[in-house]
């Protein structure tokens, strides 16, 4: 097992930059994700749907049938 | 079986939520191991030191980008041609996932490229292209929004996602068919790769891990959007009545 040096040898900055960048790009959609669930949720109960599933969801079909 | 059934909504919506754990749990262990293995494993490079450990994230990014547009492009093709709601509803989903990876790619190519090349940016074939594919995304997810009707918003998008698919092979062969800043591919579907075992390791979790996690947002965001536009179209049907 090889330990690296956390300066990356000297090129710390443009290796953690760029893992840096890459975390808080992923961190940011799982945290818009989960604010678009909870304002769906909040919607929901606003009117006051009984299940998970709107009604027409659950009726619904593969294709579009309405013009 | 008839997995027909699963093209409608109704169906694939709780099938969606029942996946997105079998994706997202490997997809966060494949990445803890691809970190491992990309930072204590694999070897500092003769040539780059150890700049290069960007790879592990830059190469699987820059792949994703092009795979997810490729697939949002088919489903988005799909959901015009045959009118089939979830396929549209896909190539929504994965947009934003998509554009993601693509800035992802262009950023963590910036940051290799300023200690190898010495400079942030240059416009060669490989790094233009891809920001054109970055804008392809962007104006799809526009376009998307800027159209109330969500039938019509699918059509107009599914033009542009068919349109632009053009960009991915100028993007993968670009280094071939241009002298590029760019350096060539180290793997190869025919031949062998030309980069060392652990890095080559490293690389494979990494790509499988950011797989699996595309899968599991992409169900997550299409699980939204179903009860999106559901919910909108009982509003829509409330005013009509």
């Amino acid at each position: 097992m090889n330990w690296p040096d956390l300066s990356m040898g000297g090129y710390g900055f443009y290796v953690w930059g760029s893992y840096i960048f890459s975390l808080i790009a992923i961190v940011w959609e799982l945290v818009s994700l989960s604010h678009r669930k909870k304002a769906l949720a909040q919607q929901q109960s606003a009117t006051s749907v009984p299940t998970s599933v709107p009604a027409s969801v659950l009726g619904g079909s593969a294709n579009e049938t309405t013009s | 079986m008839n997995l027909y059934k699963y093209a409608s909504p109704a169906t694939f919506y709780p099938l969606a939520g029942k996946m997105i754990p079998w994706f997202a749990i490997p997809s966060a262990i494949l990445f803890a191991v691809g970190l491992y293995v990309g930072f204590f494993v694999a070897p500092t490079d003769f040539q780059q030191g150890d700049a290069y450990r960007i790879m592990f994230i830059h190469v699987p990014a820059a792949w994703m980008a092009m795979l997810l547009y490729v697939l949002m492009a088919i489903y988005a093709g799909i959901g015009w041609a045959f009118n089939a709601r979830l396929s549209s509803m896909m190539a929504s989903a994965i947009a934003v996932t998509g554009a993601m990876f693509t800035l992802l790619s262009l950023v963590t190519g910036a940051f290799w490229g300023k200690p190898t090349w010495g400079t942030w940016w240059a416009w060669d074939a490989r790094m233009t292209s891809t920001l054109i594919l970055l804008f392809l995304y962007i104006g799809f997810i526009s376009l998307q929004a800027a159209i109330d009707d969500p039938r019509r918003a699918d059509r107009a998008g599914a033009v542009l996602a068919l349109v632009g698919v053009i960009n991915v092979p100028i993007i993968y062969f670009s280094v071939q068919w241009w002298n590029t800043l760019h350096q060539g591919a180290t793997i190869r579907l025919l031949g062998k790769p030309t980069i060392a075992k652990p890095m080559l390791t490293a690389l494979l979790i990494m790509l499988a891990a950011c797989w699996l996690y595309s899968a599991a947002v992409v169900l997550i965001r299409l699980r939204c959007i179903i009860l999106e536009r559901e919910q909108n179209a009982s509003r829509f049907a409330e005013v009509e009545v």
